[in-house]
């Protein structure tokens, strides 16, 4: 803790030295090298990037070997026994548990992933961009709506490069879903079914009394970071804390930016304009075990309006009459297209004998070479990457968006009401007690 | 349990005596003999009263026989003396069994009607045996535990001429009447599409009436003194007692309940049969979280499919429950509840919400439909009255035992046995057979097994 406190006067020198610079970059035409300015280090395609990894023991292990071809440079985790093998794995790398000494420290870094616990990942993605890092940041983007808001813009005024760790989004299926639907293979969508089974918990349950010892390889107060003062439990780490709404942000917040990505290209979408939600049940602490989340979007760009539904723990739409019997239509994780003119499954047309007729929509899209790779060649002055932060911050907000109508579920019900919301604004403006859910709380000492 | 034996075998002999008259009903239709020689109801005329007996008088039951204490209650029966006390005590002359068949035994000849009002799982054994004796029957919803008793239920008492009524007692309001009288008026146009939910086994968002998604408990505990668990098991596998089963809490378990569809469906279903003039689905599939061959899952989506019924469009029936419910209408008003409970018609020129037309502006402009529908004296009395020689109740088993076995029928779909295998396909229905066509393993689930001893 006094480290933290430390660091944190350092912080805030460093954010004010920042915003001065914002103000400097506001003058566009000023020729000042930008490094001067302290913004990313120019790395050619030919150089390695330095990379530092923030909660690197979960998926943050993944992202590490998929960044193999550079430079890891320094790791940073709370919790020393979960991290203990990728730290093995990187004996050169500096190891820490405060990812604020840790961008104080090492004045190599390029670019940092973070991988923590949703509840952390602004704080550590908004500190890297403000010492103008590339981020790599896994999804959700962040915990809040309000957030994944000033976590988006920080990027785009500090110009780093930015990926959210939603891989599916460079993969064909995307591209093909995109294809198809500009093609007009379905005709106009104004319904689309998302829905995911993923048995995350655990959910639909309360705070647990006891508090056991917190074990000695763990900082549990800076694995709360900006989280309320609770005590340690492992029923929160590690991965558990998805369930928990200071922490996590239920399987809509865990998958939606992965399997929302596809329908959220191919139809356009930016801002609902209205959000409902029903639950498995209604609880303070953690997430339902199953829900169905409600969104409308406006009409968009020749498209028109369209009513997107996403179900999770076990729940999906009915079994569509185009689908032949024998073919699978199962409650793991898929996406149904309703078109004025036919139906989709992902990408695949239905019926099958519709499919074979069409054939495949002209490419109209560039391919990826990969999702990890997209967010190397950003950093070395490529074109930015398929999730960048102003694809993605969207995307995150329209995810999150949906679990505020889930904590609302009570008022939903008793009051007789969809939430409707006001993108631009961040704000609900017909609940206005559903705004306490747009942002977290703070612990004190903690800001963006 | 010494006692059961006994009864055990003088139902037999009384069996065989029922299945000759029926027999001999069925063979000699013009033969004039009145009916209480061949052992069928006692004629009872309106200005007496009934002799009733119930079976299960503890929850539920306990509110039916207030609801018919215009007649004679003669006789009840419980197997947990402890919460069927309260309503002993309201009929002190009522004579007090534990065991039906030996309630039915000894009072056959007092008996001209009974409620039955038991956990689901012993709904079917119970009407059964009274029908075959000859009395009314009153049993509440949903009418059996399996598609298979539905049907043999309804078959026994149109064989054997008996008034009955399922307990669903909305199909008597004025709202089911006057719905089917909108729809009838062509006030939204051709229905293709029924949304109807409960938030049970929800109390609430924040609590439940009973567990679902739950296993079995490991702890043994005895049963209490006031309760005779083997005659709570019923025809039921065997399985040691345990709190979590009984009072209530059985609806939860594929054993004894049949889960929120079960205990809301014939409710709620009720009104939509009525006025879209369903008869027998087609096809049944549906979704559901984590479900285990112990419980219910916690929260499903279920969805039938209708074929046209005379001038009718093929239909789609989705059932929502444990918090599910489909997307609130744009037609409904800002501030207007959507309900935890609820059904939604959607028509090719309009929406209902219950019975409302949506949105207000519509229902202004539609007023009133004409009434072509009798009204009702009320649920129970309607079916006193068809003891009595009146016009068949609205929920007579007739019409009860259809839709019990359409709502059965959808819990087929949420076994676990058969979910991988329904990724594949939706069950289709083969009524007149009582068979699923297309995936014969399902088959078994039409029906429960009964414990030795116990049969229909």
């Amino acid at each position: 803790m006094k480290d933290s406190v430390k660091l944190d006067r350092k912080q805030t020198l460093t954010i004010s030295r920042r915003d001065f610079m914002n103000v400097a970059a506001a003058t566009a035409f000023t020729i000042v090298p930008r490094h001067v300015l302290g913004g990313p280090r120019h790395v050619p395609p030919s150089e390695k990037l330095n990379i530092a990894g923030v909660g690197v023991g979960g998926r943050g292990a993944g992202d590490l070997n998929e960044v193999g071809s550079e430079n890891i440079v320094a790791l940073c985790d709370v919790d020393d026994k979960y991290a203990a093998g990728t730290f093995k794995r990187y004996p050169n790398a500096g190891k820490y548990r405060d990812f604020r000494r840790m961008l104080d420290k090492e004045k190599n870094i390029d670019a940092v992933i973070v991988a923590t616990p949703d509840h952390t990942h602004a704080v550590v993605t908004m500190a890297a961009i403000k010492m103008g890092k590339h981020v790599y940041c896994e999804k959700p983007l962040a915990h809040s709506i309000y957030e994944v808001r000033r976590v988006t813009e920080a990027a785009r005024e500090a110009k780093v490069a930015t990926q959210l760790g939603n891989q599916g989004q460079a993969s064909e299926g995307t591209r093909l879903v995109c294809e198809f639907i500009w093609d007009g293979a379905i005709g106009p969508v104004r319904e689309v079914h998302s829905w995911c089974n993923r048995p995350i918990s655990p959910r639909g349950i309360d705070r647990p009394k006891e508090t056991p010892p917190v074990p000695g390889t763990l900082d549990w107060d800076l694995w709360l970071g900006p989280a309320p003062e609770r005590p340690y439990h492992p029923c929160y780490l590690p991965f558990k804390w998805r369930g928990w709404w200071d922490f996590g942000t239920g399987v809509l917040g865990d998958i939606g930016c992965h399997q929302l990505v596809s329908i959220f290209r191919a139809l356009k979408l930016g801002y609902p304009t209205s959000v409902e939600a029903c639950s498995s049940g209604i609880n303070s602490e953690t997430a339902p075990l199953a829900s169905i989340v409600r969104y409308d979007f406006p009409a968009r760009e020749g498209m028109p309006a369209v009513k997107l539904t996403w179900y999770d723990g076990g729940l999906m739409p009915a079994r569509p009459q185009e689908l032949e019997n024998g073919l699978r239509f199962g409650n793991a994780d898929d996406n149904l297209f309703v078109g004025e003119k036919g139906k989709m499954l992902s990408h695949r047309l239905l019926p099958e004998s519709m499919s074979k007729d069409y054939g495949r929509p002209p490419r109209v899209l560039p391919r990826s070479p990969g999702h990890h790779k997209e967010w190397i060649n950003a950093c070395k002055g490529g074109e930015p990457a398929g999730s960048n932060f102003d694809l993605a911050g969207p995307l995150t907000e329209m995810v999150l968006l949906g679990n505020v109508a889930l904590r609302m579920g009570q008022q939903l019900y008793e009051k007789g009401l969809k939430l409707y919301y006001d993108g631009p604004s961040m704000k609900i403006t017909n609940l206005p007690e559903a705004n306490n859910y747009i942002s977290s709380k703070y612990r004190e000492a903690w800001t963006l | 349990m010494k006692d059961k034996k006994k009864p055990n075998e003088e139902k037999h002999i009384k069996i065989s005596r029922r299945d000759f008259v029926s027999a001999a009903a069925a063979a000699a239709a013009f033969t004039i003999v009145p009916r209480h020689v061949l052992g069928g109801p006692r004629h009872v005329p309106p200005s007496e009263k009934l002799n009733i007996a119930g079976v299960g008088v503890g929850g539920r039951g306990s509110s039916d026989i207030t609801a018919l204490s215009s007649e004679n209650i003669v006789a009840l029966c419980d197997v947990d003396w402890k919460r069927a006390g309260g309503t002993f005590k309201r009929y002190p002359n009522a004579k007090k069994y534990k065991d039906f068949r030996r309630m039915l035994d000894e009072e056959d000849k007092n008996i001209d009607a009974v409620v039955v009002a038991t956990p689901d799982h012993v709904h079917a054994v119970a009407s059964i045996a009274a029908i075959k004796r000859g009395k009314h029957v009153y049993c509440e919803k949903p009418l059996t535990h399996s598609v298979y008793e539905a049907r043999m239920v309804a078959e026994a008492a149109r064989e054997h001429k008996v008034a009955t009524q399922m307990g669903n007692q909305g199909q008597a309001s004025e709202e089911t009447r006057l719905l089917c009288e909108y729809i009838w008026g062509g006030a939204i146009g051709p229905v293709r599409e029924v949304h109807v939910w409960t938030d049970r086994p929800l109390r609430g968002l924040s609590d439940v009436y009973w567990p679902q998604g739950v296993g079995r408990p490991e702890d043994t505990p005895s049963p209490p003194d006031t309760l005779d668990w083997d005659l709570w098991l019923g025809p039921a596998p065997e399985r040691p007692y345990h709190p979590s089963y009984v009072p209530f809490k059985w609806r939860g378990w594929w054993d004894f309940g049949t889960g929120a569809l079960g205990d809301i469906g014939c409710h709620s279903i009720d009104p939509i049969w009525r006025a879209l003039k369903l008869k027998v689905p087609l096809s049944v599939e549906a979704s559901c979280t984590l479900v285990n061959n112990e419980t219910y899952p916690v929260a499903s989506r279920v969805t039938y499919q209708f074929g046209p019924r005379g001038d009718m469009p093929a239909v789609k029936l989705h059932w929502y429950d444990g918090g599910m419910r489909p997307p609130r209408p744009d037609e409904l008003d800002d501030g207007q509840q959507f309900g935890t409970n609820g059904t939604l018609f959607v028509g090719d020129r309009g929406k209902m919400f219950g019975y409302l037309i949506i949105p207000e502006s519509r229902r202004k402009e539609f007023g009133k439909p004409p009434q072509v529908l009798d009204r009702s004296p009320g649920h129970h009395q309607e079916w006193i009255d068809a003891c009595k020689g009146g016009k068949p109740a609205g929920s007579n088993f007739d019409h009860a035992g259809p839709l019990a076995e359409a709502v059965l029928l959808g819990n087929v779909a949420l076994r676990p046995a058969i979910k991988e295998k329904l990724t594949r396909l939706k069950l289709l229905w083969d009524s007149a057979n009582l068979k699923i066509t297309n995936l014969p393993e399902a088959n078994e689930f039409l029906r429960c097994e009964y414990r030795q001893g116990w049969s229909l």
